[in-house]
């Protein structure tokens, strides 16, 4: 429909005031996290951009740095303890591993039994979508109170062995992932024409060749799709890592360790806040083509 | 020496069962379903066993008595209370993103320059971890410097020292602000794409027939985007339901009771009471809530996923 041109103009100050409306949280967030304290918690006022910018935050947090060294070295003489509980680094790569870990077993069972859900005829098809959509709408909650005694059976809740608490969240990570996985990958192996693994087969290549060899690259852009929501999703995940692990702190878990009883860190909390999102940020806008579909569980196309 | 190889093979995989071929469904579902099995069917059906037992507080003892924890779920006053709050929880997060999601897809459904970094942008707030979105809104809802308290203020809406998330009456007000702000974009971006799948012609015919903007959204737009607002409305109100970040990160349940939801609510009986079969039973009773409305939702709306 064309708009007269006071009307298209009326529009695009519209959209570009909804959208800033929308960015400012994340706009707000970064900034906080360059704020000196004395700008951060000015009682009086809003402290706009009137402030010297400041690292420190993302020094203590991302550099292990102790807060209280820093102060003194700029002179400020402002002495802080407990510096080594804000390094976040440990965290970070604790999430790393666990969010690439659970990508990897998800895409993996996921995209096998999308193939046989998308490709053979069996019975209780229909009933197996329907368990695995059924996981999708199950609350955490209700499987994480058995699950926290299980895992402390298991030995994967609060125990020494790092490599257990890794394989314990990586594994319940997964489990939460799967649904939208596998329903996303049906969607792409449903839009490949069945003829091309029948030529495939009749040429003499067996089942399995057909799917590594003919059917695989052609859903390339699903895996890729499904891979970043599920590594989105378990780099964001915060009540199963709150509820499962003690030694483990993914990231979102970690900041909320900031909050403390004689206040809470907000320098801290908003510099690794800031961090934590901008892997997200730039995987989410890679596979923006085939995001309305992995949110709607392969129902909706773009 | 090849050949030899391939006769072994062909003569291993005649061997194996039919079962374990890849011809046969079984070894391709074989680790989802061990998965789901294992880390989903497991703990579930350990949350029924459990719920059946009821816990002597003082011993710690389990006594099996099935229906004692079913009967406090329908006798608990704060049950209900949380049903309701889980219920405004969802019916006011949805509607406020429903309308604006449809509002700002159309608003930004344009292909003129620079309309494709404002959706991008609108996009962002989706992979923000939830618990990180609740601590940028405690941030921002602090009633002594936080931006929006300070700006309320300034527009004289608020009284001074007045605490949004502290104060019974406001603070759902405050969780649902932190929820909207994540979740419209899921909205707009599903919007988005439904208007994008639409056929032109009928728009074009609206427009030579002289309808209004207004009569071609209501007539035309939203009764051929039925489908993908039905499917958007399923999936978002089931994450409603079952949502707990917010709520634990920025009032965790309270002040008091005013902030508790069903599933938060489930957490605190676990672990502030360690009453594992009573929380386990709450949890149940929120997974039976899910299960009901989704059914009858797909049933009305006829939705398929």
């Amino acid at each position: 429909m064309e708009l007269s041109r006071s009307r298209q103009l009326l529009r695009d100050v519209l959209a570009v005031l909804v959208t800033a409306i929308f960015a400012f949280p994340m706009f707000w967030w970064a900034l906080s996290s360059i704020k000196p304290i004395s700008a951060m918690f000015d009682k009086d006022r809003v402290v706009w951009f009137d402030f010297e910018p400041t690292l420190i935050n993302y020094a203590v947090t991302l550099f292990g740095r102790s807060r209280s060294q820093l102060a003194i070295d700029d002179g400020l003489g402002m002495g802080v303890a407990g510096a080594d509980s804000y390094d976040s680094r440990q965290s970070i790569i604790d999430t790393i591993i666990v969010s690439v870990g659970a990508t990897g077993i998800t895409i993996v069972a996921a995209t096998l039994a999308a193939y046989a859900i998308s490709r053979m005829q069996f019975r209780g098809r229909g009933l197996y979508l329907n368990w695995v959509l059924g996981q999708r709408f199950l609350p955490p909650i209700a499987i994480i109170i058995p699950m926290v005694t299980i895992y402390k059976m298991a030995g994967m809740r609060d125990t020494d062995n790092l490599y257990m608490g890794y394989i314990g969240l990586i594994m319940i990570y997964a489990l939460i992932n799967l649904p939208i996985a596998l329903l996303l990958m049906k969607s792409f192996f449903d839009d490949v024409p069945k003829e091309i693994d029948e030529a495939a087969m009749i040429d003499g290549a067996s089942r399995w060749t057909t799917f590594t060899r003919v059917t695989l690259p052609m859903v390339k852009g699903g895996i890729a799709a499904s891979a970043v929501l599920t590594f989105v999703f378990s780099w964001t995940e915060f009540l199963l890592s709150l509820f499962l692990t003690t030694d483990i702190r993914t990231i979102p878990v970690k900041i909320q360790t900031f909050v403390t009883s004689t206040g809470n860190e907000w320098g801290f909390i908003t510099a690794l806040g800031t961090a934590a999102v901008i892997p997200s940020f730039i995987f989410i806008l890679l596979v923006q083509r085939h995001l309305v579909r992995g949110l709607t569980l392969g129902s909706l196309k773009e | 020496m090849t050949q030899v190889i391939t006769e072994t093979r062909q003569k291993w995989q005649m061997s194996l069962p039919r079962f374990l071929t890849a011809e046969h469904p079984f070894p391709w579902l074989f680790p989802a379903s061990a998965l789901m099995v294992v880390f989903g069917l497991y703990p579930l059906f350990k949350a029924v066993e459990s719920s059946l037992y009821r816990r002597n507080a003082a011993t710690r003892k389990l006594i099996f008595q099935p229906e004692f924890n079913w009967m406090k779920v329908f006798q608990d006053d704060r049950v209900w209370d949380a049903l309701f709050n889980t219920l405004l929880y969802t019916g006011v997060a949805l509607t406020f993103q429903l309308v604006l999601g449809i509002l700002i897809a159309l608003l930004l459904d344009s292909d003129r320059k620079g309309y494709g970094i404002l959706r991008a942008i609108m996009t962002l707030p989706l992979v923000i971890p939830p618990a990180v979105t609740a601590m940028m809104f405690l941030l921002m809802l602090n009633g002594s410097f936080g931006v929006i308290s300070r700006g309320l203020i300034a527009m004289g809406l608020m009284p001074h020292n007045f605490s949004i998330l502290g104060t019974s009456s406001t603070a759902m007000a405050g969780v649902l602000l932190a929820e909207i702000w994540q979740w419209t974009p899921f909205m707009v971006l599903i919007m988005l794409a439904g208007l994008r799948s639409l056929p032109k012609e009928p728009f074009e015919a609206a427009a030579i027939d002289g309808a209004s903007a207004v009569q071609v959204f209501f007539k035309l737009t939203l009764p051929m985007m039925s489908k993908v607002i039905s499917i958007a409305v399923l999936i978002r109100g089931i994450d409603l339901m079952r949502s707990f970040d917010y709520v634990k990160v920025m009032t965790d349940s309270g002040p008091g009771t005013a902030t508790e939801t069903l599933t938060s609510y489930a957490g605190r009986i676990y672990f502030g009471n360690a009453d594992f079969p009573y929380a386990s039973t709450v949890a149940l009773f929120t997974l039976i809530l899910v299960i009901l409305t989704s059914s009858i939702f797909m049933r009305i709306f006829k939705v398929k996923l």
